[in-house]
Formats: structure tokens, C-alpha cells, sequence
């Protein structure tokens, strides 16, 4: 989820507990600012920090107007090779390919299972908003190919677009089916997203900001790891104690608006609604019902309704998918 | 002359003269409106008193109009060099494509997006919600400050250190931008405590306290980059239609309504901020939905702000405006409300209509004229304007504000943070240790 989402409800946690409430009436703001800050550290950890320390086996660093497709293909193919003849996972590294200040040329790498190969095509030049500069879009460009030397099992999304700023890291690990396990962004919600974690900081701040402060930190900090876990790549939820990602729900992608948008909205519900309760004498009478039907069912549903109904006809409506069903079709080089 | 046609008038020329002025780059309508402030008080000491229909419906004029036209400067004549094109916004990207014209109309379509939520859904339902949520609100506010503010902070992401092995040398090219952010933040929320704890500026000019900084902060590192920048305006092409379809509207009027509104009712919170957590939380990546987006959310930000001082019975005083106006006049019945409202429907119909023949204006303005000798003329107006007000040590001020703005342009991180010149200094007063952080820099 976007970071917004996970501060969001870092926040709404927060107001479930009472001396949150009492401390902010009195101007004390250090429960509301833990739990936001808590709920979006886990993200904070690994792309502020983490990722830049984060070593890799292999850096594909494509060279603009040189490197082809084939290149790529074959360096990743290499890099499964190598994860065969290791028990460490080996990590990938692609690089992005900058083309000018705002351009970026964007490409995709898929893995097929099935065939047991990895596939790489150069799509549009796109800007930093990711958006294709028009007149750029290949019309059937080449797509390299590289067989893979075992069976692959993927854990995310066979498709990636590499495009703007930094490149994803691809880990590859020798599993117990014979096969190689697919680790996209190993780096990510890796120790940083796990629910010990949460318990972890709260202990580390017991002695300076209390236990108050403490259950606040471990609610706003597990929000953010169950949240997460409602989508594809899941977690290691208990890290150290396990090694690594459970896998998600597959309800829904980090990226897509309307459960990022419903997050944040129901968060600020929540808020609202336990700021509302807590009033000594509420001026107006309201219920919980009628907060979530009113504030939150019924303009996010109308919305929800003419986005569908508007956006009938595309095939992108919903969430970003990568299409590669023509490349079958492409020419391969 | 009825009460109808004093409305109608005063609302007109308030709007053509806001829709005019809002071409100037850097200028802000509440430098002008605190201007006819003081006029109007120099009537009064003359023994002229204007009726409230002929000020309240211009200044209705004068914001609407503004809000809905200074999107023209911002995308026209801000053309960014090659350096500073990670900062920069979709709108001048449109610019360097030869978009601007179609940039410009997209924030306008956006702005009347933002006038039909403000007049269909916003005014109806403000008498019956705010009182709601300023009741529960109102012990919160502070709180709900320091957690923007929080955001703010966190949700900067690390422009550099994409490429190069694993390391602190990769490290520290990434945190360099969220460095500077947070150093200006930090400056800017310390000049803000200078400027409200002593402020050198004369208490007759303190309603126009914190401009000097304001200009010093966003308006002029603007000019300054325009005249050194390196980059030349392609020729601005005139798209017959714009390519907007109505889910890119109901997108942009979702994201920028909320952004607008948010803004519009919290206190020191700006139509930046508003649009920055709108943003974030619908999660848009469209360039167009962007820019539409900032047309919906400045209009509401901006009106809504002034609308909600009139709404009846909450005493609500938000913004800019609705500050300057509540040294003049105090609403008192519907009456005023429907008047605004009334004032605010035909003024954005009007600033709508003027968007296209100004923008064309403007085209044909950078076409015939450098745009660098055209922000140097906006700089001199703005100097000239915080001279006329604050006199030197306004200047002053104005000078120590361009220096923390320009941070943010080196480093390429956010100009939001200058924001902190408002939010640190009053959410920490909001909080009641303003006064001892004060003490601590000996300020009081």
C-alpha cells in the first residue's frame, strides 16, 4: 500500500486507545505522531535505508542505444545458473536506462514458468510521471529470450517494467522442489516488516516514552505488516524467528487507487469516529453506522459505480497490469 | 442602484481585474485584497463607507478569479532547465512540449470542476457539516497539525543513489535532497517563530506580516530560476480540444475536491498541502489528473476557505481572505452567505470564460518577448510591491526567505517545506510550548 494508507491508519490505531485522545486535548501530539510515524516506518526502513545497503551478485546496468534485449535476457539467465550451483539466494540488480533529464526507457522482463525461460522487451521512452512519450511506443520490438536451466517457481509477478529511477532486484534461490524460488525485491518487507519488529521498537522506547506510547507503537507498526499482507508479496512476519516472506492475500496490488484511497478514508472514519466518542458532551448524536454509511459506503460506492461505468471499455480499468499476451507474436532475436 | 445590480457589478470587476493581475507571476491576491483594505479604511476616514454588496462580492471576485487564472504564470512562464526538471511540475513539462496552452485549459476545466463541487455540494451541505466537525475537530486541530507535518517530513522520497554498488557513498547520494528538505523545514519553521514572536515589520502593516517572507520563500527563487535558466519555450501549440475524458475529470475532481476541502477547513494547512495528501491518497499517477487536480483543489482551497467565513453560524476564519476580511466586516445572516455564493457562481463562470483569450495573450506575450525579461519585470513588481508595504526591512526579510527557497531548487527536494515558516511555529503554539521554544531562542 501506499505510504499514506499505512500512516493513515498508523493514526487511526492510535485513536483507539483513550490517553492518545486525552494527551492531544491537552496538546500533547506524541501519540498521533507515533502512530503515523510507526505506520509508515516499516516502508521508511527499506527505502530510505536499507535498499542502499542492500549488496547484490550481479549488476545489470544496461547502456543506452547498446544494450538489446538478448543482452539482459541472457545476463539474468546467467544469474539462475549461478543461484544453482549456490545455497545462498543470488541477487540481480537492474539498473534503470536514463535517456535525458526526464527520459527514461522503459523495459520489461517476464518469466515464463511454464517454458522455463525469461523473456525481456524494450517498451516506450517514458517520463518520470512513467507516462510514454508519445511516438515512441515499439511497435514489434525485438524480445529477448534465455532458457533458464530448472524449473522456476514465482512467488510475484512473473512481469516487471523497469522504467524510472530505481531498478528492482530479482533473487533467485534454490528450493526444496528441485527448482529455483523467484524473490522479487528480496530487500523489501524482508526484517523491517515483520510484527516482532513492531514489539521490538515499542521495547526499545519503553523506558523513554512508557507503556502508553509502547502499545501505540506495536498497534500503528502491526497495521502497517497486516495491511500489507492483503496483497501479493506478503511478509516475513516474524522475523527472526521465521526467514522469510509469508505470502500475501492476493486481495489486492500496492498501487491501485480505490484500496489505497478506501484505506485512507476509513482511517480518517475511524479517527473521526473516536474523537467523537470520547467528547465529554457531544453536541450533535451520531452513530457508528451512520458515520461509516454516510461518510464512507455511500461516496466511495457512488464513485466507485460511475469509475466502472465510465471506465468500461478499458483494459487497464482497475489496476495496473503489464500486458504481454503479444509477445508471442514478436519477433525474437 | 438595487442591491442585485451593486453585487453583480462589484462581483464583475473584481473578477476581470483578479484574472488580469493573477498573469503576473509571483503576485498574490492577498497582498492586493489587504491593499484595498487599507483603501477602503482611507474612504472611511473621508467619510466614504462602501455597503458591503459593493467589497464583499469583488473580494469574492478577486479570489475566485485568482484562483482560477494564476495556473497561467505557473505553467506559461516557468520553463525549467535540464538541471531542475525533477522539481518541476507536470504543468511545465506541458510547457517544454509545447502544451502549455492545453496545460493551462486542463487547470481550468479543473478549476470549474472545483466550482461546481464548491456550489452543488460543498455550500449546501457546509451549514449542517462544519459545525459537526469543528465541534469534534476543534481539540484536535493541533494534533492533527503535527501529524501533517509528520507526513510531510516522512513522505519525501530519496532522489538519488539509483545506481553504483551498495554503500554509504550510495547512502548519502539518496538522503542528500531529504537533507536539505528537512534543513529547510527547520529554517523556515525558525523564521516563522522570528517573524511571529518579533516581528520586524511596523504594526500597521502587520496584517501583511508574513508576505515579505512568503515572497521571498516561493515567488522570487521562481524569477531567479526563470532568468538563469538555460531552457528556451518551444512554441506553444493551440490544441483545439483537450485530451480529458470524464474519468479523468471525476478523477481530478475526487482527488483535488477532497485536497481542496481538507485545506479549506484546517487551519495553516495550504492548498499545497491539501493537494500533496489528496494526492498521495488516491494514489494518481496521470500527469493530466494532476494538473486538473491542482485546478480543483486551488479553487476550493482558496473560495472554500472564504466561502466557510460566511457560512452562517459557525465563525469559521480560514485563510488568507476570510483574515483580511474579518478586520472589515462580520457575517451575520444568510443573507451574506447566498450573496458569496451567488458572487462566487458567476465569477468562476466569468474567470472561466477569460482563461482561454488570457492564455492566448500570454503565448503571444513570451512569443514576442523574452520570458526571461518578463519574470525580471514580475521580480521588480514584487520587489516593488513588498518595498511599497513593508518598506526596507520587509526587503530584508524577503532576501533571508529567497536564500531558504533556493534550497530546495539546489537539492531537488520538496518546496513544500518552506511551509514550515507556518506550520512549526503555530503547530507548536497549538500545542502551548510556542511560547517556551520562543524563550529558549530568546525571542520573548
Amino acid at each position: 500500500m501506499k505510504g499514506i494508507a499505512h500512516f493513515a491508519s498508523g493514526v487511526a490505531a492510535a485513536t483507539f486507545f483513550p490517553w492518545t485522545l486525552a494527551a492531544a486535548q491537552e496538546g500533547n501530539p506524541l501519540y498521533f505522531i507515533l502512530g503515523g510515524a510507526f505506520g509508515i516506518l516499516p516502508d521508511t526502513l527499506d527505502f530510505k535505508f536499507y535498499r542502499f545497503f542492500y549488496k547484490h551478485d550481479i549488476y545489470i546496468e544496461p547502456v543506452p542505444n547498446e544494450t538489446t534485449p538478448q543482452d539482459i535476457a541472457d545476463r539474468i539467465a546467467a544469474g539462475v545458473a549461478l543461484a544453482m550451483d549456490r545455497e545462498k539466494m543470488v541477487r540481480i540488480k537492474l539498473s534503470t536506462i536514463r535517456l535525458g533529464a526526464d527520459y527514461w526507457q522503459q523495459y520489461t522482463v517476464k518469466f515464463d514458468a511454464e517454458k522455463q525461460q525469461v523473456m525481456v522487451k524494450f517498451g516506450p521512452v517514458v517520463n518520470t510521471g512513467q507516462v510514454p512519450v508519445p511516438g515512441t511506443e515499439p511497435e514489434k520490438g525485438a524480445v529477448g529470450r534465455a532458457a533458464l536451466p530448472c524449473p522456476l517457481h514465482i512467488t510475484y509477478d512473473a512481469s516487471s517494467n523497469v522504467d524510472i529511477f530505481d531498478g528492482p532486484t530479482f533473487g533467485f534461490k534454490k528450493d526444496n522442489q528441485n527448482g529455483m524460488t523467484f524473490h522479487f525485491l528480496p530487500w523489501h518487507r524482508e526484517w523491517s516488516h515483520a510484527l516482532t519488529m513492531g514489539v521490538f521498537f515499542s521495547l526499545l522506547l519503553l523506558p523513554f516514552l512508557g507503556w502508553r506510547a509502547a502499545l501505540v507503537i506495536v498497534a500503528a507498526y502491526s497495521a502497517h505488516v497486516l495491511e500489507d499482507q492483503l496483497g501479493f508479496m506478503g511478509s516475513n512476519l516474524f522475523f527472526p524467528f521465521t526467514k522469510s516472506r509469508a505470502q500475501g492475500v492476493h486481495i489486492m496490488r500496492s498501487g491501485d487507487s480505490l484500496p489505497n484511497f478506501t484505506t485512507v478514508w476509513l482511517s480518517c472514519l475511524l479517527m473521526f469516529w473516536n474523537m467523537y466518542r470520547f467528547q465529554a458532551a457531544p453536541l450533535h448524536a451520531i452513530g457508528f453506522f451512520q458515520i461509516i454509511f454516510w461518510g464512507g459506503i455511500l461516496p466511495v460506492g457512488f464513485f466507485w459505480l460511475v469509475m466502472k461505468w465510465l471506465t468500461r471499455n478499458s483494459k487497464t480499468a482497475g489496476h495496473e497490469t503489464i500486458d504481454t499476451s503479444e509477445w508471442e507474436e514478436s519477433v525474437s532475436v | 442602484m438595487s442591491a442585485f445590480f451593486i453585487v453583480l457589478a462589484s462581483t464583475l470587476v473584481g473578477t476581470v481585474l483578479s484574472c488580469v493581475l493573477a498573469c503576473l507571476p509571483g503576485l498574490h491576491v492577498y497582498n492586493i485584497m489587504g491593499l484595498l483594505v487599507m483603501f477602503i479604511y482611507l474612504l472611511a476616514d473621508y467619510q466614504i463607507i462602501l455597503p458591503p454588496e459593493a467589497y464583499l462580492p469583488f473580494m469574492a471576485g478577486m479570489i475566485v478569479g485568482w484562483s482560477m487564472l494564476n495556473t497561467i504564470p505557473a505553467v506559461l512562464l516557468g520553463a525549467p532547465d535540464e538541471s531542475a526538471i525533477f522539481t518541476v511540475l507536470p504543468g511545465q513539462k506541458y510547457l517544454m512540449f509545447g502544451r502549455g496552452f492545453e496545460g493551462t485549459m486542463i487547470t481550468g476545466v479543473g478549476g470549474l470542476a472545483g466550482l461546481f463541487i464548491l456550489i452543488f455540494i460543498i455550500a449546501p451541505l457546509a451549514p449542517i457539516l462544519l459545525p459537526l466537525l469543528q465541534s469534534v475537530l476543534r481539540p484536535y486541530m493541533g494534533a492533527i497539525i503535527w501529524v501533517i507535518i509528520t507526513f510531510i517530513l516522512m513522505s519525501e522520497w530519496p532522489k538519488g543513489g539509483n545506481t553504483g554498488p551498495a554503500g554509504f557513498a550510495k547512502f548519502f547520494d539518496a538522503w542528500k535532497s531529504l537533507a536539505a528538505g528537512l534543513l529547510t523545514f527547520l529554517l523556515a519553521g525558525f523564521m516563522g517563530f522570528i517573524l511571529l514572536y518579533r516581528s520586524p515589520i511596523s504594526t500597521e502593516m502587520a496584517f501583511q506580516n508574513i508576505m515579505p517572507a512568503f515572497v521571498g520563500l516561493f515567488a522570487i527563487p521562481w524569477c531567479l530560476l526563470n532568468i538563469l535558466s538555460a531552457a528556451e519555450v518551444p512554441e506553444q501549440h493551440i490544441a483545439d480540444s483537450l485530451d480529458v475524458d470524464a474519468a479523468t475529470i471525476l478523477r481530478s475532481a475526487a482527488s483535488g475536491g477532497l485536497g481542496g476541502s481538507f485545506a479549506a477547513f484546517f487551519p495553516v494547512v495550504t492548498g499545497g498541502v491539501g493537494g500533496l495528501l489528496a494526492g498521495h491518497a488516491t494514489a494518481q499517477r496521470d500527469e493530466r489528473v494532476f494538473i486538473m487536480s491542482q485546478g480543483v483543489s486551488k479553487l476550493i482551497y482558496y473560495t472554500g476557505a472564504f466561502m466557510f467565513f460566511f457560512v452562517p453560524g459557525l465563525g469559521l476564519t480560514r485563510g488568507g481572505g476570510a483574515w483580511i476580511m474579518k478586520s472589515l466586516y462580520t457575517p451575520q445572516t444568510s443573507y451574506d452567505y447566498l450573496m458569496i455564493l451567488g458572487a462566487i457562481a458567476i465569477a468562476g463562470g466569468v474567470s472561466y470564460l477569460m482563461m482561454e483569450p488570457l492564455t492566448r495573450g500570454v503565448i503571444v506575450l513570451i512569443r514576442k518577448f523574452n520570458y526571461r525579461y518578463i519574470s525580471l519585470i514580475a521580480l521588480g513588481i514584487i520587489m516593488l510591491l513588498v518595498f511599497l508595504v513593508t518598506s526596507w526591512v520587509g526587503l530584508f526579510i524577503m532576501l533571508v526567505g529567497t536564500g531558504i527557497g533556493l534550497l530546495p531548487v539546489l537539492f531537488a527536494s520538496r518546496r513544500l517545506n518552506c511551509l514550515g515558516i507556518l506550520l512549526l511555529p503555530i503547530a507548536c503554539n497549538m500545542s502551548g510550548f510556542g511560547p517556551t521554544i520562543a524563550a529558549w531562542l530568546h525571542l520573548v
